[in-house]
């Protein structure tokens, strides 16, 4: 162990990544809580350069995964090839083996190859013909959606999102910001990120955050925020034709206890990340659409009324009183 | 019914909770409509002594006939330890009489001051969400009963305003047989009608607390009681004072106070992680929120 913090990882990445510090902070809670990141934002935006930095600066392995329409599982989690010269099979592992791995485009490929990811970040394993091999550890998979682009994909089935710990929205950067990608990276090419991080550390990051004290009134508010996606009939928001909706109106089904158990494990790693050895509410709600987003069923009318989900989830949360 | 044990925190915390009254607007729903008649705080005995166990007796009468009396908050006793409590509601169609006897015992001689219990309501007669306060009470506590010459001079002290008291009640009641003797001797033939009752007076609404005063309540609480209910309730006070409204977070209220009061930061942080923190922190944390507070309130 190099005895580095979150925080030093953090800085790690700041040197690369202009701004961003949302998507940043997400893939370290990913990172602490054990979770799968889905990055959600118009090609561009440093998604791919945050998890190929990230596995830098922690002395990781990255593969990245370019899904296509003609991409096949084995592609993914390796086979069995036939070797002529020792008349045996043997296995070749796919680049799902890696300690981050970038599933980009993730709703670019069939809905059998989504599967067979899916089911390796369930299982931390995979079966390749009769053999069973354990994935690193730390293995932590980003996978990115283009909004822009819906030509040709495989929409995600709710239950293999349900899978992604957290769904970010990349955003654009400022105007400072972009100013700043522009001095950074159009003179020349930027220095290659060090390792500031070994694999034992961020085993010990997770071992503290699993280890963050989540008192009961912060157990009972996640509870609340999480029931009231499955009664948001309650809850009330503001079209901008300036009418009153009932969300209940505008989501076919709620949030999983899945999503209970995500709030819990981002809030105390969020809390870990900050320091602390006690969650707050304050940690509970800035995560919330973090672990909201993808697992709350929204129907047409969301896009008709011209709510976002964004603006839904909102009031979601702040229909429920924080402790 | 009488409650012991816990009853500490729960009494202690009645000055903190009576800080969310200040926004009886937003609570108003929830409050009884009622007719305030007497709302008065006692002590079942004069010069109480310390060691020596006595009962502080809130009573309230209001004109409605009502099962139970809601948001009435008790005074703090920070400086008393709590023996007990009983309630008594008594209803009938001329209205409602409630009476808490609280059972308390001082440690120490000296001057106690027990603040005003408060009872939020909705005043019958004109509909408006209404604060009531009933009397606070000064307690000169008496040095415990000893050996020696001061416990003696203080026995017979005691038993000479016995004495004293009970002539003035026997001449008080002397004089009133003779009044009533007076004033039918006067008018014999006539019997008296029925006069209408005197209107019955309200006990004036007090001042409400500044918000200074409550984050001194708190801190006095959270000394007394440094238990995590206290802390939740001196945290939400704290808020209240500043104006925040419930059920937000702390990132709102530093947002909100950081223009206005950026030292109540400390306090702020102090009191969430007293909140929140893990039992084995509890007290650490209780102690940097108390320090916090003392500072704060000395700037």
């Amino acid at each position: 162990m190099s005895g580095a913090t979150p925080a030093d990882l953090r800085a790690a990445l700041a040197q690369t990544i202009v701004g961003q510090s949302g998507t940043v902070d997400a893939l370290l809670l990913g990172l602490l809580s054990n979770g799968h990141v889905l990055l959600e934002g118009p090609p561009g935006l440093a998604k791919t350069l945050a998890c190929r930095c990230l596995a830098a600066a922690l002395d990781g392995e990255f593969k990245r995964i370019q899904f296509t329409p003609d991409l096949l599982p084995s592609d993914i989690v390796g086979t069995r090839i036939f070797d002529q010269r020792e008349s045996a099979f043997a296995t070749v592992l796919g680049p799902i083996f890696a300690n981050v791995v970038l599933a980009d485009e993730i709703n670019r490929a069939p809905a059998k190859v989504q599967s067979a990811l899916l089911e390796a970040m369930q299982e931390r394993q995979v079966t390749i013909g009769p053999q069973t091999h354990a994935l690193p550890d730390p293995f932590v998979v980003m996978a990115t959606m283009n909004p822009l682009d819906s030509e040709g994909t495989y929409a995600l089935p709710v239950a293999q999102m349900d899978r992604f710990l957290m769904k970010v929205n990349v955003d654009y950067p400022t105007r400072e910001e972009e100013l700043e990608i522009l001095e950074r990276f159009a003179v020349a090419n930027t220095q290659p990120l060090r390792a500031v991080a070994t694999l034992d550390d961020v085993r010990a990051w997770r071992a503290r955050a699993h280890a963050v004290h989540l008192d009961e009134k912060l157990k009972r508010y996640i509870v609340e925020l999480v029931a009231v996606t499955r009664e948001a009939q309650r809850v009330t928001v503001a079209s901008p034709a300036g009418q009153s909706l009932a969300l209940g109106d505008l989501i076919d089904y709620g949030a999983s206890p899945r999503a209970t158990l995500a709030l819990a494990h981002l809030a105390r790693a969020r809390a870990s990340m900050a320091g602390r050895d006690f969650a707050l509410p304050d940690d509970v709600r800035a995560i919330a659409p973090h672990a909201l987003r993808h697992r709350i069923g929204f129907n047409y009318r969301i896009a008709t009324e011209g709510i976002g989900t964004d603006r839904a989830i909102d009031a979601l949360v702040a229909a429920v009183a924080a402790p | 019914m009488v409650r012991i044990g816990r009853l500490s925190a729960s009494v202690a915390a009645a000055v903190l909770t009576a800080a969310a009254l200040c926004a009886p607007a937003a609570r108003a729903q929830s409050l009884q409509r009622l007719t305030v008649q007497t709302f008065t705080l006692g002590s079942d005995v004069g010069r109480p002594q310390a060691g020596t166990p006595f009962h502080l007796v809130v009573t309230l009468y209001v004109r409605e006939n009502v099962a139970q009396i809601a948001n009435l908050e008790l005074p703090m006793l920070a400086e008393l330890e709590l023996l007990g409590d009983e309630r008594v509601v008594r209803a009938d169609s001329r209205g409602t009489t409630y009476r808490e006897t609280i059972a308390v015992l001082a440690h120490r001689a000296g001057t106690i001051v027990v603040a005003p219990a408060i009872l939020a309501a909705i005043d019958a007669r004109d509909g408006r969400a209404k604060q009531y306060y009933s009397n606070g009470l000064t307690l000169q506590i008496g040095a415990a009963p000893g050996q020696g010459i001061a416990d003696g001079v203080a026995v017979a002290a005691s038993v000479g305003r016995f004495a004293v008291q009970v002539t003035i009640w026997v001449l008080g009641g002397l004089c009133a047989i003779a009044l009533i003797v007076l004033v039918f001797r006067r008018r014999p033939a006539v019997r008296a009608a029925l006069a209408p009752a005197p209107e019955p007076l309200v006990p004036p609404l007090a001042r409400e607390r500044s918000p200074r005063e409550r984050l001194r309540d708190a801190l006095t609480v959270l000394r007394a009681e440094p238990t995590r209910g206290t802390a939740v309730r001196a945290r939400a006070a704290v808020w209240n004072a500043l104006g925040a409204s419930e059920g937000v977070t702390l990132a709102d209220v530093l947002a909100r106070t950081q223009a206005t009061e950026p030292s109540l930061r400390g306090v702020l942080v102090a009191l969430e992680r007293a909140a929140f923190t893990y039992d084995a922190d509890l007290r650490p944390a209780i102690d940097d929120a108390c320090d916090a507070l003392q500072r704060y309130l000395t700037t």
